[in-house]
Parts: structure tokens; sequence; C-alpha cells
């Protein structure tokens, strides 16, 4: 496949363009889904193809094809340089691209026990058995398990020499129960919702996940929140659990730092970004406590690579250091904008997409303490646990996310559980307001698979390590 | 530009799976698509793509055991590789007891969607076009936006004898334009057929806006009788078509509509269907098991008639498939791709005028459910938000977060506007709506912007 990239990039550089760089892809998946011990869904897929990208007169081109045979090939190529020309219609700045050193590498992502060979019957018998436990719970109406593999290879190469392989390989799991009832839906999900917690990992993610073992506890904590009473309408403070804190950097953090947003290129979209390029080192983003980092080499990240889909390689780079900003993340064409060169996060959504800056894995710095640390040092309060609903607005400030569950904290415990929790902000004053990180031990690497952006649409794969946290002065119960 | 491979090449490589021995049925969805899209942003052309791909989704049923595999290797040896995979996972997994058949032999509705404007639109006609919307840009505002043009042919055949094949055209024409003091205008447009669209009349449009639209001032969230553009109502329609009228959670108590058939549950002005027959919608007129798409009254005169659903909800709810499949396997279940609402007898000038003190909202921003069961849902205004005072609009006011029922906000509608127009949503596939003149609407956060 490495020949067929490589063919792309020689027939475009050929047929006039100035760059040229190509990606050869085999995408593959597994899905399984059991919901009430029936098979609601299995399915495995499988995409190959090439894209090829040019730089003709400082404007870009990129076509895609199925077909792998050369004449198609070459027509791809062909038809990227058209595109590209056809972008000098209108004036504009050519596109400069940061340095980079061309690589031949070769890149495979660890994996102890490659998924797609764990016997079917297997994972079927693992799901069939959660929803089994669930379905022993009295009053719940649904229980869903669920398991997600996804493996992408990819052979990329470029004009300036540039040759690289490499695999990564995503396991994921997780369960759902739903209680239905008095015109009520009310559900739990397990380690996290959205399918779960997804990881580069083998299936030796899936063994640790205890699907089974949770299933119970979240059977019965679905039929208690139907009889729960509605979260309170008040400003209070707010613990998030991990993998709330997941979504909320995702949304409020992740997002506006990518530069190409900043810079306008996603504004007819999904918008743009309260930050601007000169903000870097200047604008307080949260409070001391908060620092944020990117990281593609982080073990188990959705977002770790060797090489991003630029060849440029996998870097570690600080975003929030206490609490003052001071990167966004970039690729070639954005970092000479603020005077760098790429950090290395343009991915593309396989072989078919143009690549765009995307989140590597975004996570907040673990500090000290455990939850029950936090809850325990919390005179009044709300705890939210696990994201149903997020929204945000065009430049990332105004957010509402909602959660699964809340409990009321009174003198440093759990008391009254809550159902439809949410809480809003705007995402400077939130983080500014953050005076609690959760420790190492309660540190999670989790998976966000689905994050979108772009035109036509891309579906991102992108980490997040967080722990829990604490805000004050939020406003919760919004209706 | 690459052309159709037709009924013909599809059913050709379709045979290698149908042919599978030792199972009990067979069906094969065909999809293939191409398409440009031209991209730009701060009146740049800056991103240019184009993409051909082809799906075959094979599902096998060996003993009501279901088992899917998908490839685009479009080859008969392709076909027959995802039959055999998909028939490994049917002879494992348990029965499916809500397994319904394959769908039978059955005419679909010939309908006209597909035109060569559309799918033979080059590079250089979709950067015409963005130079002629950009040409409208006001002197210190920027265009951001995208032109895009797709053609796709859908077929599914199964071991039943139903067989079926449609092409389809999408263009989209969307734009942003900013500048200025901190204001922004929007505007679009759907069709299938790209000569329909008139680039500098969109830009022209989306100008508007953004002049009218500087130096917005913050107004205080509160409930506001409001004036919803047809892209802001388009949102509405899009998440009640996810937590209402999609037939797995109706059947199984998780619908808003659950056990209300028959029940007032908007002001009689409300009117619901889908209907993927008619010209004014997009796509094929099958579903993705190969069902006749039927017409299907969702609310009429604010009553609530029916849901949708494929072959499992239906057999799970005891009715018919109402032609409304996803592609397999499809754990959400059926869904309304092709919705339209009725339209009434007002303009948007005529429902200012009849506005006393209220918000005029030119689109809704990425909206998300709170609450299901109460159709409540969240999201932003965006680019082109206005206070409305004695009849008329006096200045842009900064962003709102709405949080809000649909149904209730349907409740309180009083005009309903004379055009409809093909809007989309974030999330969702484009419906045929009208403006709308609500007089209660929840506005319960103010961005900075």
């Amino acid at each position: 496949m490495l020949d067929v990239a490589k063919m792309a990039v020689e027939a475009a550089r050929r047929l006039g363009a100035d760059f040229a760089d190509a990606r050869a892809g085999l995408d593959e998946t597994e899905s399984l889904t059991v919901r009430n011990q029936q098979m609601e869904g299995i399915d495995r897929t499988t995409s190959t193809g090439v894209g090829v990208r040019v730089l003709v007169g400082g404007r870009w081109g990129f076509a895609a094809t199925s077909r792998l045979d050369e004449a198609e090939v070459v027509r791809t190529a062909e038809l990227a340089v058209a595109i590209a020309k056809a972008a000098q219609r209108l004036p504009g700045e050519p596109v400069t691209l940061s340095p980079v050193e061309p690589v031949v590498a070769s890149w495979h992502g660890g994996v102890l026990e490659d998924p797609f060979l764990v016997p079917l019957e297997e994972k079927v018998a693992l799901l069939m058995e959660a929803t089994r436990r669930m379905q022993g719970v009295e009053g719940l109406s649904f229980s869903e398990a669920a398991l997600d593999f996804f493996r992408r290879s990819t052979w990329f190469a470029s004009s300036d020499g540039a040759a690289i392989d490499q695999v990564v390989t995503h396991s994921g799991g997780g369960t759902e129960a739903v209680a239905v009832g008095d015109g009520d839906v009310q559900r739990r999900s397990y380690p996290n919702s959205f399918r779960g917690h997804v990881k580069a990992a083998g299936y030796e993610h899936i063994r640790t996940l205890g699907l089974i073992e949770e299933a119970e506890r979240i059977g019965r904590e679905a039929v208690d929140l139907l009889h729960a009473p509605d979260c309170p309408s008040e400003v209070t403070t707010l613990i998030l659990d991990s993998g709330q804190m997941e979504l909320q950097v995702h949304e409020s953090i992740g997002h506006p730092i990518e530069l190409d947003r900043v810079l306008g290129m996603e504004e007819a979209y999904a918008g743009s970004s309260w930050l601007a390029p000169q903000d870097r080192g200047n604008v307080r983003y949260a409070s001391d406590l908060v620092s944020i980092t990117a990281d593609a080499s982080l073990p188990g990240g959705l977002g770790s690579f060797g090489y991003d889909d630029e060849g440029v390689a996998a870097q570690r780079t600080p975003i929030i250091v206490d609490g003052i900003f001071q990167n966004f993340l970039t690729n070639r064409e954005t970092a000479p904008v603020v005077g760098q060169a790429s950090n290395g996060t343009s991915r593309a959504d396989g072989w078919s997409h143009l690549p765009l800056i995307r989140m590597t894995n975004i996570s907040i710095e673990p500090k000290a303490g455990s939850l029950a640390e936090i809850i325990g040092d919390t005179k009044d309060g709300l705890f939210m646990s696990t994201n149903t609903s997020w929204s945000i607005d065009d430049k990332r400030i105004n957010f509402q996310f909602g959660c699964e569950t809340a409990w009321r904290v009174k003198d440093g415990k759990l008391t009254e559980l809550y159902k439809n929790p949410n809480y809003t902000g705007l995402a400077p004053e939130f983080w500014g307001s953050c005076d609690a990180v959760g420790g190492r031990e309660e540190w999670v690497v989790w998976g966000t698979p689905n994050c979108g952006k772009g035109q036509p649409g891309q579906v991102g794969r992108v980490g997040h390590g967080t722990s829990p946290a604490r805000f004050r002065n939020v406003q919760v119960g919004v209706r | 530009m690459p052309g159709l491979i037709g009924a013909d090449g599809f059913g050709a490589v379709s045979e290698a799976a149908l042919a599978m021995d030792g199972v009990d049925g067979v069906e094969v969805l065909f999809m293939h698509d191409w398409g440009g899209l031209t991209r730009f942003a701060g009146s740049e052309i800056h991103q240019s793509t184009f993409r051909e791909d082809t799906e075959l989704r094979v599902r096998v049923v060996s003993k009501d055991r279901v088992g899917v595999a998908a490839t685009n290797d479009f080859t008969r040896a392709g076909a027959a590789r995802a039959a055999r995979s998909a028939k490994e996972m049917a002879e494992i997994v348990a029965p499916d007891p809500l397994w319904p058949g394959l769908a039978p032999k059955a005419e679909v509705a010939d309908v006209e969607r597909f035109f060569a404007s559309t799918a033979d639109a080059s590079p250089t006609t979709r950067a015409a076009a963005a130079e002629g919307l950009i040409g409208q840009c006001p002197v210190g505002f920027t265009a951001a936006g995208a032109y895009e043009t797709q053609a796709v042919e859908v077929g599914v055949a199964n071991t039943l004898g139903q067989f079926c094949w449609s092409p389809s055209t999408v263009a989209s024409l969307t734009t942003v334009m900013s500048g200025g003091e901190q204001g922004s205008g929007f505007a679009e447009v759907f069709t299938g057929d790209a000569d329909a669209i008139d680039a500098e009349a969109v830009g022209g449009r989306a100008a508007e806006k953004a002049v009218a639209s500087q130096s917005p001032r913050a107004l205080d969230a509160a409930v506001y009788p409001v004036v919803l553009e047809p892209a802001a109502t388009a949102t509405l329609v899009g998440f009640l078509s996810w937590v209402g009228f999609a037939g797995k959670g109706y059947v199984e108590g998780r619908s808003c509509f659950s056990g209300r058939h028959g029940q007032q549950v908007a002001a009689p002005a409300i009117q619901l269907w889908d209907d993927a027959t008619d010209p004014g919608t997009l796509g094929a007129s099958f579903d993705f098991e190969g069902v006749p798409r039927q017409r299907v009254d969702l609310i009429r005169n604010g009553v609530f008639l029916d849901a949708v659903y494929d072959l499992r909800t239906a057999k799970q709810g005891d009715v018919a498939s109402t032609g409304h499949a996803l592609p397999s396997p499809s754990p959400e279940g059926p869904f309304p791709l092709n919705v339209f609402m009725g339209t009434g007898d007002a303009t948007v000038d005529e429902m200012i005028r009849g506005t006393e003190r209220g918000i005029l909202v030119t689109r809704f921003h990425y909206s998300n459910v709170v609450n299901p069961m109460e159709s409540t849902i969240t999201g932003m205004t965006r680019d082109g938000t206005f206070l409305i005072e004695r009849g008329e609009v006096v200045g842009p006011v900064r962003n709102f977060r709405f949080t809000q029922s649909i149904l209730s906000a349907f409740s309180e509608t009083t005009m309903v506007g004379r055009d409809a127009e093909l809007a989309s949503e974030f999330f969702f596939s484009a419906s045929r709506v009208p403006a709308l003149k609500i007089e209660a609407f929840n506005f319960s956060g103010v961005s900075d912007h």
C-alpha cells in the first residue's frame, strides 16, 4: 500500500504539484450490541482507498478514491491538481508549510491481545451476561451492552521523501441500564456513556472493564433515578466525576485551542474560538490549579500515534500552565502564523478526508486527592456523574452540559439523589472557579471516538486524561 | 467526474452475495457516492476536496440470527467475502426474537432526484460560485462557507426478490459573513439541482444580516415571543424527529409521544408529515431495507398521529413498516429523513409587525437534548439575532442560550410562514419548513457576543 501512496505523490508531482502527500489506508471495525440478552446488532466493516493532497501555487487540492489501480490513482492525483488550480480563482495568501524533516518509519500502537482475533462467541457471552445481570434488577426496562473495535492502517508518502506506515488499534466497551415509567426515562451507563470506555489498546482493555461486575449497580441506580426529584435550580459548588470532566475538557478547552478555528477556518460550520493568535502566554484561561497538556504519546489515548497525517512526529505540548494559556494545537499550515513549527495534530478521518487540526490527547494534569477526599472537603454542593448532553456556543464560551445523575453533598457526604441534572457557565469564568483537581489515582484516560469537525464532516478519535474536579458558584438545574 | 454504476452494475455484483448457500436470507445494500466541496474562509478558498467511495453492506440471516458485514471492495469477490463474514457472525449469535424477515418484493415510487448539473459539477464551477458569493461581502467583512455537490446511488437487493435502485443528488451552499463590530450573518440553500443555486443571492442575504448584526447589545435572558426563520424552525423539527417520531423510542415508551396518539400536542396550526416521494425533498423513495417509503402524517392540526417504523420496530409495535429504516444494523432504529411542516399564510414581516417585544432568530447552533420526554432541548442563537419592539426590528442582540420544550413552543405557535424552505440542522437531514411566530420561548442564558 505504501507503493500506492508513492504512486499518487509521483503522479501529482508530474502533473504540476509543488508539494504532494498521500495516504493509502485500511480501516477495519467490529461492533456488537446486545439488548436484554438479545442480539441487537453485530457488524464488521472494511474500507480501503487513497487520498492525495497537493499544493499548486500555494493552494490546496485534495481528492480520494476507493479504487487503487494505477489509472484511477493517477486520475485522482490529476483531479487534486485541478481542484488546487480552481482555488486560485480567488486571491489570497499562498499556503506556507512549516518545515518537517521527512521520516522513513514504521509505528504500531501497542496491543497485547488483538481484539479482531478474540472469538465472537466470547464477546457475545460477555455482553449477554452483562445484560442478564442488569435484567435481574426489578423495575429496569432495558439493559444494553456493547463492544467496539477499530483498527486503522495508514501508509503515508510525501514529495519531501517521507514514507511512514503505522497502525492504531482501539477497543471499547460499556453498558447502559434504562428505566422507563410514569412518563419518564432514566439511564445509567458504565464506565461512561455513549458505548463506554474506548482506549488505544487491545482486548486486554475489555477484560479490565468489569462490565459484568458493575451491571447490577447501574441497573439499580437507573431505577432509583426514576423515583428521584429533579435537580434543583441554584448556584452552588459543583463536583464533576472524571467521566464528565472528559466532556468538559473536550468541549470548553479542546476545541477553542485549535488554531484553525481561531483563524476562522471552521467559522461557517462548528464555529470559531474566543481565543486570538496573540493570546499565547497572555490570557488567564483557568485558575492556578489547572494545567492542560496535549500529548500524542499518551499510552491508551485515542489521540496517540507515531506520526500525524502530515508526517510530523507525535509531541507533548503544554496548553495551559497554572491557568495561563500557552499554546494552540497546530499543523504545518497554521503553525507559522504563531511563529512555530507544527506541534503535530493534523489528522484525517481515514483515507478519504483532508487532514485537519484535531485534538490529540488533551488532558488535565492531576493534582492531589481522591474523589472521596474532594467530596469530604465540601460543605454544600452537588456531585454530578456521567455525561448525557452537551451544547456550547460558536466561540466555545457559553456552555450547558447535562449528566445522568447528581447527589447533594452535605457536610462532606453524599445525601439526596437527583435526576436530570445540568449546569451552565461561561468557559473562562467556570475554569477560573476550579479549586480542586483530583490526583493521579483518580486520573483516567478516556476516549472520545465521535468528535465531529470539518466539511465534509469528519469524525475524529481523541483522548482525554481527567481527574474529578470541583468548581465554585456554578448555576445548576437550568430549565 | 465518475458516472453511475447503475442498476445492472449493482445487480451483477450483488448476485455474488445473494448466492450464499446454507442461509435463510441475504440482503445487499449498495451505496456509491461522489462529491466535491469547495470551502472558503476569510474570503479565500482554503480547503477543496473530492471523494468517491462505494459500499456494499451485506446482511445475512440464518434461523433468525443476523450478521452484517460491509466493504468498499465493489467486486463480486468483495461481495462474496462480505457475505461469508456476515454468515460467520449470524451462525454465532443468538436468535433475534424480533427478527421481522427481509423486505418483501414491492414496487417503489419512481422519483426524479438526479441532476447532472450537480453530479458533474467541476471544481471550477464551485469556485466560480464561491467567487460570486464572496463578491457580495461588504467592505470590512469576510465570508466563510462551503459549496458542496454530491451524487449518490443507492440500491437494495434481497433473496425475497426485492430489487430497487435510485440515483440522487444534493447541492448546498452555506455561508457566514462576519466583520466590523462583532456581528455575523448567515444564509444557505439546499437543492438537488446545482443550476438552481443563485450564489450571489445567497451572499446578498448573508451580507444584509451581517451588516444589520453589528454591535449587538446584551439583553437579559427571559421568556420572549420569537420569530424563527426557517433554519431555526428546522432545528426544532429535527430534534422532535429524534425524541418523538423515531419508532423505536415510541414503541418502547421512550418518546415524548408515547401513549399520546390522538392527543393535542401542539397548536392547530402545526402540521408535520414525512414524505420521500414529494418533489420538494431529497433522496430515494425506499429505505435502506428496500421498503417503499410511505407518507406518514406525524402531527395534523396539532394532534399527534403516528411515528415512523422500520421492519423490526413495526413488528415490535405490531404495525407495518413505514419504510424508514436506516442502514443495518441500526440499534437506534428508524428515523424520518424527509419531514415537511405545513405552511400558513403569514410573511416574516407580518410576524414582526405583530410582535410588541420579542426576538427574531436567524438560526440555532449546537443544540442538544435536555429532557427527551418533555422534548426539551438547549442550544444557542447565532449569526443574526435581533430585538423586535413595537412591530419593528430595532437592533441586534448578543446570542442567547435557550432551554425549551419543542412541543411547548409548538403549542405557543400563533403564526406560520407562507413559504417553506429546505433547511438543514447541524446533526440531522434537511427538512422543508416555514418561519414560525411563537409567543413564549425560554432564553435561559446569554453569551458575550
